[in-house]
């Protein structure tokens, strides 16, 4: 692992950790409803600073926390346009499958590529430290993922040129 | 499976199978390029009728497709007045008269199911014959000047086949070399991206010593190159790729190497389409194990339910805690 990936995630995993104090409340504006403060932000007072990790211009992390919600947005580093066109199919990939991923935003906020949501209820649901490591071994992942499939891809096309190219010798 | 077969699979294994026992057939089927076959018995089971419709036919007439096969499918060809309505060209195979030791039937067999390949070959061999003439050309010409005076290239007519509905091959033949242009389009965003990848792998394949002798690959997306600039109605946009294969004699010096490069060049377009398909798939089975490992990984965090297991008294009844 590269020495600026390691303090990243540390400074992700400990700011997410300290953010992740969720309690219930109840919508002050409608009765009887209870929801995610920091999605619907009706009611200023119970958001608190949205901070932003970021270890280059590319990759950086929004943690946005509420009182009984905290939204968490990604931005994962992309090259050039193969790595782009990886990403985007990656991301769309899970948020496709959203619902099996329980804290999972259908849709990025944008400028990210991919959002969390994690209320108050998850978290109770939820080991805590568990949903961290899920975030940071994300985060690691995603990364390697798409290296590697950019990777495999070249070398297909090397193959496949090659084999062709070697039929007229 | 790396590389695509040049013959048709159907055909080869319906021949095969009709040769041994004849029987009724009314089959439709479909080859690279929307290429339509239909394969009958129309008056009796031992006389086979296939017939092929290609997009470009009026092209490939054009070029002699005709002529050639009526030489490679001497005496099975059809007339134009005989051929069956919708499709360009028809084969008539009576199993009466073919020959009886294996080896020559597999030969008819595979001769055959070259049937699309044979007739997409003409463009190519009329250009390979129109290089050989320039070369000879060339050569007086040159000899009879002096060497100051540079001689004009000679060069070909350019030969378009337009095999798809928006895409073509432009052939032309040069007293040295046969340029053969491929024009493709990708539709989609990803196979434009893929593709890219795909085209600079070719160009850069030939630096490998092994692969010296290979024909040289250009790529060029958006702008056609200089030897088709001219003509009308050629698309550039993002999505367009323009493929060049120089082709030197060396690469059709004898007529078993001109058919081997033939039927491989010809299925440029399908074999970068299918490997950028493949690529697609396989990207796609890799992110469903990936998911499915975050999942696992996200299922870790719930803590585990102690399900509420059912008891019972001494006396066999069951009892539920409240």
């Amino acid at each position: 692992m590269s020495n600026t990936l390691r303090p990243y995630l540390n400074a992700v995993r400990s700011t997410l950790t300290a953010a992740l104090t969720l309690q219930n409340f109840s919508s002050q504006v409608v009765e009887r409803h209870n929801k995610p403060e920091v999605e619907c932000s009706t009611s200023p007072e119970v958001l608190l600073k949205p901070l932003v990790v970021s270890r280059n211009e590319s990759e950086r992390v929004l943690i946005e926390p509420s009182i009984n919600s905290i939204r968490l947005s990604i931005a994962i580093k992309q090259a050039d346009e193969i790595e782009k066109i990886l990403c985007h199919k990656f991301t769309r990939f899970m948020m496709m499958r959203a619902e099996g991923f329980v804290i999972l935003r259908r849709k990025p906020i944008p400028g990210y590529d991919i959002s969390f949501l994690i209320t108050n209820f998850h978290s109770e649901s939820m080991l805590k430290h568990k949903l961290v490591d899920f975030i940071i071994q994300f985060m690691e992942d995603v990364d390697k993922e798409i290296s590697e499939m950019k990777l495999s891809l070249n070398a297909r096309a090397r193959i496949v040129a090659e084999s062709y190219l070697s039929t007229f010798v | 499976m790396i590389l695509l077969e040049s013959h048709n699979v159907i055909v080869h294994d319906v021949l095969t199978d009709r040769f041994e026992k004849p029987s009724r057939a009314d089959i439709q089927f479909v080859d690279y390029d929307n290429v339509r076959f239909h394969l009958s018995t129309p008056d009796s089971k031992t006389v086979l009728l296939l017939s092929m419709g290609i997009q470009c036919w009026p092209d490939l007439v054009k070029y002699g497709a005709r002529d050639h096969l009526e030489k490679t499918f001497e005496g099975l060809l059809l007339s134009q007045g005989e051929t069956e309505p919708e499709y360009d060209v028809s084969l008539r195979i009576d199993l009466e008269q073919i020959p009886q030791d294996p080896e020559s039937r597999n030969a008819l067999i595979d001769k055959i199911a070259h049937f699309k390949s044979t007739a997409m070959s003409a463009p190519f061999i009329s250009a390979f014959e129109e290089q050989a003439s320039l070369q000879a050309n060339y050569k007086d010409a040159a000899g009879a000047q002096q060497m100051d005076v540079q001689p004009q290239e000679a060069k070909g007519d350019l030969k378009v086949v337009k095999y798809r509905e928006e895409e073509a091959i432009f052939i032309q033949a040069s007293h040295d070399r046969v340029t053969i242009i491929f024009s493709t389009v990708f539709k989609d965003e990803t196979d434009r991206v893929y593709g890219r990848v795909f085209l600079q792998e070719f160009v850069d394949a030939r630096k490998l010593g092994s692969l010296q002798n290979a024909p040289q690959v250009r790529y060029s997306n958006r702008e056609p190159p200089l030897e088709i600039r001219h003509l009308p109605g050629l698309k550039n946009g993002e999505d367009w790729g323009y493929v060049t294969f120089v082709l030197f004699p060396r690469h059709f010096a004898n007529p078993a190497q001109a058919l081997a490069t033939i039927n491989r060049i010809q299925l440029f377009r399908d074999y970068l389409h299918y490997h950028i398909k493949c690529s697609k798939a396989y990207m796609h089975s890799r992110m469903r194990y990936r998911v499915a490992e975050f999942l696992k990984i996200l299922n870790r965090a719930k803590p585990e339910v102690a399900v509420p297991q059912e008891k019972k008294t001494a006396s066999g009844r069951t009892f539920r805690r409240q």
